[in-house]
């Protein structure tokens, strides 16, 4: 990375912008998670974050209200985000505290599981509950489609279901993010010549 | 207009076709010819190939908690937080609703539920999304199955019993006044009075639509029952009947494949379209209310999307062939 232009910069610079806008929004940023999230040292982690982010991915604003606006969209996110992963982390935990101490992983181990467990719900957060919860049993406890109706109170034609409904779901995300990665080839500019006479 | 399919991205199809196989291969009551039919669906084109490698890269997104010994307490605790967390959603959601915001934009940007999976293998009737099929039962009743949907027959005892379990059917009784004729759907019973009508799983609900004669709806749990007459249609839960609406004839015309609008919001429409194209099909809040007039090609969706796009200010947008969103026209007015 290039030192630091500390003086005299051209002033659409990239890091001269981060820094104005850094300069003009961490304070009410910080303010806003503090509020939002009844926590200090949360609100300073996530307000750092959000910086973070847009730097790996600047972006221009024309005015500091659509900054703000952004920002407090990403923030927002951002909570949701670690709502849902103290949430996970939490309920793990508990199950795990009540459970014979023989099956407890290492600390190391909880970390990798918290993580995939995190990844797994990124993709099935949009899912209805039910057929998120049937296909996270059946798939990471390799429970049979009787085992996990017994546990949701459903039939077994409907565990199938929520298990194949899952499945096409994750497997939409995972098309649709190769065909981003990928150059645009749907729709491409040389024409297709089919028979016109 | 024709897109270009390149040789190694999946259809829709084929990705529903993988979720399948999947679903049949991981619950553990695959027969050995089952398999035999997976391996030769496999075999059969480089789509499906590609197709069940992103199912193989999705299952071992699972593999570390699978092989932890803490897997049973890590499953449901995701499970329980993830309830925890849906309902306080709906609260948010109900909460919103009370305030009057705009909801209708939220839900049309939340990732689509999938309407397109009929998952009915053991089923004795089925049709393929985008496909509407006709059928003739043993005692000369017919029955137009719509877009995905499916049903079992049961003509044994002194009861004609079809089960939907997916879909929509249209169906034309024939008289037998011996045999009762009646669908069950999950939230009761429609029993026919003689008669042309069409019942549908929507969600939670059973929609019953009556065209000629009348049908008597009874609901699974609590029994209570209305006769609905011809033009009249009415919705129900397992628990309650939805006040009776009148019927609009045209709705049948998905029978002979065509959907037919009349000022109907482009959202509806677009929901509509969706169950015969499978895949994801989103409108932008801004346009989700553009009223739409007119017939369109339910069974040939893309070419309904093109009309769509000839006559009203939308454009419509293919992240890939089955990822659509319809956008307001870009640009002011007049610009080009």
């Amino acid at each position: 990375m290039a030192r630091g232009p500390s003086t005299a910069v051209a002033s659409d610079a990239p890091s001269s912008q981060i820094e104005s806008l850094y300069t003009h929004h961490h304070g009410w940023l910080h303010g806003w998670l503090r509020r939002r999230l009844g926590n200090s040292c949360d609100a300073a982690d996530l307000a750092h974050d959000a910086f973070v982010r847009l730097i790996q991915k600047p972006r221009r604003f024309d005015s500091a209200p659509e900054a703000r606006a952004y920002l407090r969209a990403m923030a927002n996110g951002m909570c949701v985000d670690l709502w849902r992963r103290r949430q996970i982390e939490q309920m793990w935990l508990e199950e795990l505290a009540a459970r014979p101490k023989a099956v407890a992983p290492s600390a190391e181990h909880q970390v990798i599981v918290i993580q995939a467990l995190l990844e797994i719900d990124g993709m099935l957060r949009s899912m209805p509950v039910k057929a998120a919860n049937a296909f996270v049993m059946a798939v990471a406890c390799e429970m049979s489609d009787k085992e996990v109706a017994q546990e949701l109170g459903v039939s077994t034609r409907m565990v199938r279901k929520y298990v194949a409904q899952a499945m096409l779901h994750c497997l939409m995300l995972e098309a649709r993010s190769v065909a981003i990665e990928l150059p645009i080839h749907v729709n491409s500019a040389a024409p297709v010549g089919t028979g016109s006479a | 207009m024709t897109s270009v399919q390149s040789a190694v991205e999946p259809t829709h199809q084929a990705l529903e076709q993988a979720a399948e196989w999947f679903a049949l291969l991981r619950s553990g009551e695959a027969t050995p010819d089952e398999r035999r039919r997976w391996q030769s669906w496999l075999e059969r084109a480089q789509e499906n190939r590609t197709a069940w490698g992103y199912v193989e890269r999705i299952s071992s997104q699972f593999q570390p908690v699978q092989s932890s010994p803490g897997r049973d307490a890590a499953a449901k605790g995701y499970c329980m937080a993830n309830s925890r967390m849906a309902r306080r959603r709906q609260m948010l959601f109900g909460l919103a609703a009370l305030a009057g915001t705009g909801l209708s934009g939220l839900a049309a940007w939340r990732l689509t539920p999938l309407p397109g999976v009929v998952l009915a293998w053991a089923a004795d009737h089925r049709s393929a999304t985008g496909e509407v099929r006709q059928i003739e039962l043993a005692d000369g009743s017919v029955v137009w199955l719509g877009t995905g949907s499916a049903f079992d027959e049961d003509y044994s005892g002194g009861l004609r019993r079809l089960r939907l379990l997916a879909g929509e059917i249209l169906i034309q009784t024939a008289a037998d006044p011996a045999r009762p004729f009646v669908v069950d759907t999950p939230q009761g019973r429609v029993r026919a009075l003689g008669t042309r009508f069409t019942v549908r799983l929507d969600g939670d609900e059973t929609l019953v639509a009556v065209y000629k004669g009348a049908v008597e709806a009874r609901t699974a749990v609590t029994g209570s029952t209305r006769v609905i007459q011809t033009g009249e249609q009415t919705r129900f839960t397992d628990a309650a009947l939805a006040a009776t609406q009148s019927a609009d004839p045209a709705r049948e015309a998905w029978s002979r494949g065509i959907l037919v609008t009349n000022n109907t919001p482009l959202a509806d429409v677009a929901s509509e379209l969706q169950r015969y194209r499978g895949g994801v099909l989103r409108v932008a809040p801004e346009i989700a209310n553009l009223p739409v007039i007119g017939s369109y090609p339910a069974t040939d969706p893309d070419r309904a999307l093109a009309m769509l796009e000839g006559v009203l200010p939308i454009r419509i947008q293919r992240t890939l062939p089955w990822w659509v969103s319809i956008q307001p026209r870009g640009g002011p007015v007049g610009s080009r």
